[in-house]
């Protein structure tokens, strides 16, 4: 599929210049957006429009010879601007900021296509590849992409399976009938599975809190989750959880308080410490169950990353930002379907890494928490308004996990 | 009635050169000859017609190496002082360019062009029409001649509006072919040189129009010039000269069978220059 856009400007309302050549788009069989519709107020002001096509290259090739004909011509895409980097980890001025969407940069007359789509990212040439660099990973001699000429971002297509889409129409409500939305959710990873995709889980600590953790565990020793991106906190109380029975120092299983607890998860930390490792810990059998425990045996990868809040913490935590980020990223090619379950702060910078097509799920009882996540640019974000705890067993028994 | 408001003096260019030394349009075979001495009293004919219904009628010199030049409506456009030269799209014609800008350059018009890369074959291709509500539209035809693309740019610089419309049928290959404006409600129109669109945009502009037959058109009777009342064709088939008498006009003809050798009628050989397209 490529796409294209022409504009066309004049009298062209009056002149029915435009009905001709959206019939003539229409004729060809090819599917067209108004991107951008000026009309004259006055009647001898002009009209502009601007018309993006999508279909096979030829297909347009030749609508775009006939549209010529009615005066509608194809946009230029302008000269891409190459300039060196010149500092490591800082781009030249004026550096073409990315998007999550697909995007192309026409280099010596050929369309690339730019790998690792990521949003706020550069784009840097080598060779006959373009791919996105965030800035900190920028070397002297780097050749950016400066300016938006001879860069095309492609809009999103329809996502595969519309049906779910349709459904929550992208709206966040906690009014949607829960049981329906699970099925759903499992049809996707379903198909992401078959597709070969990976399935990643961005886990906050309220998926311990509210008794998920177990169901995540299932769902990675099944197969249905294939990357797991957290912080210290839904490690430490998986762990905790597993080792104690406690989360936060409250017994999972009463519910209570338990005496002294509110230090279990520091102590819990220290001895992970002391075994250098989780892999380590759960080896050496002091983890035997839970999320954490389950990527091990598994050999589910995970990313920690750090903050400032943390205790401890635990040894695998990255508590370089950029460096955990990084990790992250590495994990990323190749995700068809991302889940953030109650993360607010690891949701959105995780959705910062991901690229528009990846379909995420946001589940997290706090409407603000998707809200958010989309206000961030990840417009592919749906949500689901409801306790993460019995969103996860039913998802988990849903896919047979 | 008043008639025509505009029409009243004309630019020609005697034939002395004229002939059909290439083919550029349907109606063009080299290898039929031009009877000289026959054009040219055509052509004094119908400046003695055109003066006689009261027109001014000025000419330029001709040019041996542009024999087309005889046919001044596609020197450009006129809009009061200024002068839109034609960018043509044949090779052959493409040396009138420069004498019509110096012939209106020199009579102090203002002369402003269109983009190179960009044909449009003036007068020819784009005709006004100034309906009752006052707000005179430009017509202007594509395809064969001029380019869609040229018109926006063509509205930018005689800042009137204009309706584009295709033109289909390649014996009608300029605009003046089809469509000739009589007053504010009336003009004579071929509409089979218009794709349905460019139909669709007449019958919305001309309250009443003098639809043509296909022979009809093909006569020529399109390309007529209006001045005030007075309608000279090249040829007057019956039908569409009662209508025009029933209207009130004086149908005069005029004939110019040699011109029409080379695909040129009546308003072919003339160029307004009183037109004003902006109030």
């Amino acid at each position: 599929m490529a796409t294209e856009t022409v504009t066309l400007s004049g009298h062209i309302v009056d002149s029915l210049l435009l009905a001709k050549v959206l019939d003539t788009i229409v004729d060809a069989g090819v599917t067209y957006e108004l991107v951008q519709v000026d009309i004259g107020r006055t009647n001898t002001d002009a009209s502009t429009a601007r018309i993006k096509v999508d279909g096979d290259q030829q297909v347009l090739d030749r609508l775009i010879d006939e549209l010529q004909l009615h005066g509608a011509n194809r946009v230029s895409p302008g000269t891409t601007t190459l300039v060196a980097a010149d500092t490591e980890g800082v781009l030249p001025a004026g550096f073409y900021s990315t998007t999550n969407l697909d995007t192309d940069v026409l280099v010596d007359d050929q369309w690339l296509s730019v790998e690792n789509p990521e949003m706020d990212c550069a784009i840097v040439i080598t060779d006959d590849t373009a791919r996105t660099v965030p800035m900190h990973r920028v070397r002297i001699g780097d050749r950016i992409v400066v300016g938006s000429g001879g860069v095309r971002v492609h809009a999103p297509e329809t996502l595969r399976g519309a049906s779910v889409f349709e459904f929550m129409s992208s709206e966040v409500s906690s009014e949607k009938p829960k049981a329906l939305i699970v099925h759903k959710v499992a049809d996707r990873i379903r198909a992401a599975r078959e597709a070969g995709l990976k399935v990643l889980a961005v886990c906050g600590p309220a998926v311990v809190h509210t008794g998920g953790a177990p169901d995540i565990a299932r769902l990675v020793e099944a197969g249905w989750i294939n990357v797991l991106f957290a912080g210290n906190g839904f490690a430490t109380h998986d762990i905790e959880s597993n080792v104690l029975g406690t989360s936060l120092g409250v017994s999972l299983a009463e519910g209570t308080p338990t005496e002294g607890g509110h230090s279990n998860h520091l102590r819990v930390i220290n001895e992970i410490r002391r075994h250098g490792s989780i892999a380590a810990a759960v080896e050496a059998g002091y983890v035997r169950d839970g999320a954490m425990a389950a990527c091990v045996r598994n050999g589910v990868p995970f990313v920690l990353g750090g903050s400032i809040r943390d205790d401890g913490p635990l040894p695998d935590v990255i508590t370089d930002t950029a460096a955990a980020a990084d990790a992250m990223r590495a994990h990323v090619p190749g995700v068809g379907v991302a889940l953030m379950l109650a993360s607010t702060l690891h949701a959105i910078a995780v959705g910062n890494c991901l690229p528009a097509g990846v379909e995420t799920f946001c589940v997290d009882i706090n409407q603000a928490v998707v809200t958010k996540l989309a206000d961030r640019g990840s417009h592919q974000a749906l949500g689901i308004v409801t306790d993460v705890g019995p969103f996860l067993g039913h998802l988990a028994d849903e896919l047979g996990a | 009635m008043a008639g025509l408001a505009w029409g009243r003096k004309y630019l020609m260019c005697p034939p002395h050169h004229f002939g059909v030394l290439y083919e550029i349009n349907p109606w063009m075979h080299a290898e039929v000859a031009v009877e000289h001495d026959l054009a040219s009293r055509q052509w004094t004919d119908l400046v003695a017609t055109l003066r006689l219904a009261g027109a001014e009628v000025v000419t330029m010199d001709p040019q041996p190496e542009v024999p087309d030049l005889v046919f001044t409506a596609n020197a450009g456009i006129v809009n009061g002082d200024q002068f839109v030269p034609s960018h043509f799209r044949h090779p052959e014609r493409q040396g009138e360019t420069e004498i019509d800008a110096a012939w209106f350059a020199e009579l102090g018009f203002r002369v402003e062009r269109l983009p190179a890369e960009l044909d449009h074959e003036g007068a020819g291709d784009a005709l006004p029409f100034t309906p009752e509500s006052g707000q005179t539209v430009l017509v202007s035809g594509y395809s064969f001649r001029s380019d869609a693309a040229a018109i926006p740019e063509l509205g930018r610089l005689l800042g009137c509006p204009i309706k584009a419309v295709q033109l289909v049928d390649p014996r009608l290959y300029h605009l003046d072919l089809t469509f000739c404006p009589l007053d504010e409600r009336r003009a004579i129109c071929a509409p089979t040189g218009w794709d349905s669109y460019g139909r669709t945009v007449i019958e919305a502009l001309v309250p009443e129009p003098l639809w043509l037959e296909e022979d009809e058109a093909l006569s020529f009777c399109a390309n007529s010039v209006v001045v005030g009342t007075t309608v000279v064709m090249p040829t007057t088939p019956v039908r569409v000269g009662r209508q025009l008498e029933a209207w009130g006009f004086t149908v005069v003809e005029s004939p110019v069978d040699e011109f029409l050798k080379a695909g040129g009628g009546c308003r072919c050989l003339t160029l307004s220059l009183d037109t004003v397209l902006t109030p």
